[in-house]
């Protein structure tokens, strides 16, 4: 039964992710007070501002770095290719951009250091005073 | 070929404006290939077991393999010009047209503010739930959205367009209104498929809308559209019952739910024109169990004299972080038209691989 096989090992592989904290960091000035269902507003682009009315730049982990996937299930509750698809329905019709994507914790960090108005999220271990954590997952 | 105007203004600010602007380059593919296992076709018109699995552009499988009528590619160029500007263009080519790329969007869109932004251009209409994402398969669960539901000869519109978002209380409410125009000098569809003269099909004071309300796992959508329809057949104005033009109003409701791996997809939908009404929906269930989902999906059109519907059973894989494989078998019963059938009863199974870039 190779054809079990093939099905098999994929449900294996997708139930076997690793499962490290992610932490949602923000620039250590910005006092925007933000739960999970806002978070979420903001990585969907159903909002673009946080709840003190300024605007937001939400900044994405790249898909080969671990929190992404850790992100994605824990805080939108969705697959990555389920995020995948629901972007592609938006960025084809005009309708909206994803955010952007960097490579690496360390790149997030250093992007949200340096911009007032960005929020991105890294592996929780990563987290140091260059930046505000906002919420834990 | 149609190229509008704008398309090519756009095309060409494009190019010149790359120095300075932050281009954008996206794109989606999919590759399908399916054949007829068993069909009735038509006989009268000499038509062999046919299975018409996309009636705007006249995409249909045969006795024989065939990789042409689902597949095809998109490339998505978008320019933000700064301030709030954004211009885009997208090039479809597909299988059916032999691959030929066009222009099916082209567009120029300014953000108002965090809420509304206005778009002004060439784009898809969109009617049906899947009507503006058609193409972009990767984006829904079926090989293709159901024939019997996406039948409407025109497609695109130039125009406008106003979209907004906000966010009530745990609802996000979002949707759009446009108006605009299409002129199809030779329509596949009318032209080739339900007829053999060279059909132009008007679609001129369009103005519509679309509502959605989306909350976790609800999605409401709420579409409405009027339009007036002229037609040239062979270069000569048609008329109805005297009159050269007449009027089509088209309004559905989409519920989807997407709730503890659980998938439940509907929309209903009627087109009146002529007085007689069209009726059009789609009833699909799907269950993610990891990376796959199976499905069940039943479509159906209905209207006093054109009938038939399709049953279909399938399963979506997504194998890769960009690209999905998916596996469907459609079983078609076609009570035709006025007596006479669209393209007969069918059974045929498809298969391919979705991508986005």
């Amino acid at each position: 039964m190779n054809w079990l096989k093939f099905v098999a090992i994929p449900l294996v592989l997708s139930a076997t992710a690793a499962s490290a904290e992610v932490a949602v960091v923000v620039h250590p000035s910005n006092a925007a007070s933000l739960d999970q269902a806002e978070i979420s507003r903001l990585f969907t682009g159903r909002g673009s501002a946080f709840n003190n009315g300024s605007k937001a730049t939400p900044l994405n982990l790249a898909e080969s770095a671990p929190a992404r996937a850790e992100f994605d299930t824990k805080v939108l509750g969705k697959s990555s290719s389920q995020m995948k698809a629901y972007w592609s329905k938006l960025v084809f019709t005009g309708k909206g951009t994803p955010p952007k994507e960097l490579a690496t914790d360390a790149d997030v960090k250093a992007a949200v250091a340096a911009d007032p108005g960005a929020i991105g999220y890294i592996d929780a271990a990563a987290v140091d005073a260059t930046v505000k954590v906002v919420g834990k997952f | 070929m149609k190229t509008s105007l704008i398309a090519a203004a756009l095309a060409a600010s494009m190019v010149s404006g790359s120095v300075y602007a932050d281009v954008d380059i996206s794109g989606f593919a999919s590759v399908v290939g399916g054949k007829v296992i068993s069909g009735e076709g038509v006989p009268e018109f000499g038509l062999e077991p046919t299975f018409l699995a996309n009636y705007p552009i006249v995409g249909f499988y045969e006795e024989d393999w065939s990789f042409k009528p689902d597949s095809k590619y998109g490339l998505q160029i978008s320019a933000d010009l700064t301030e709030g500007l954004t211009a885009t263009a997208q090039v479809v080519g597909r299988g059916a047209d032999d691959f030929n790329a066009e222009f099916e969007w082209a567009y120029l869109s300014y953000t108002l503010n965090e809420h509304w932004t206005l778009q002004a251009g060439k784009k898809r209409l969109p009617l049906y739930y899947y009507s503006d994402f058609f193409d972009v398969s990767y984006a829904y669960l079926w090989i293709r959205p159901a024939a019997d539901n996406y039948t409407w000869q025109i497609f695109n519109y130039n125009g406008v367009n106003a979209q907004f978002n906000y966010q009530v209380n745990d609802w996000t409410v979002s949707g759009n209104i446009y108006t605009g125009r299409e002129d199809d000098t030779e329509n596949k569809l009318l032209s080739e498929f339900f007829g053999s003269q060279p059909i132009r099909e008007i679609w001129k004071n369009i103005v519509g809308g679309v509502l959605s309300l989306n909350r976790d796992w609800l999605d409401l959508r709420f579409t409405y559209m009027t339009y007036q329809n002229e037609r040239y057949r062979n270069g000569v104005k048609v008329t109805w019952d005297g009159d050269d033009s007449r009027r089509g109003k088209f309004a559905g409701l989409s519920a989807n739910i997407d709730y503890n791996n659980w998938l439940v997809l509907t929309e209903f939908n009627r087109l009146t024109l002529d007085g007689g009404d069209f009726d059009t929906y789609l009833l699909s269930a799907g269950y993610r169990v990891g990376q796959w989902t199976p499905f069940v999906s039943f479509a159906d059109f209905d209207s006093e004299s054109e009938m038939h519907s399709t049953s279909s059973i399938g399963a979506r894989w997504d194998f890769h972080s960009s690209a999905a494989f998916k596996v469907q078998y459609d079983d078609v019963t076609d009570d035709g038209i006025n007596g006479q059938m669209v393209a007969g009863d069918s059974k045929a199974i498809t298969f391919g691989i979705d991508l986005v870039f």
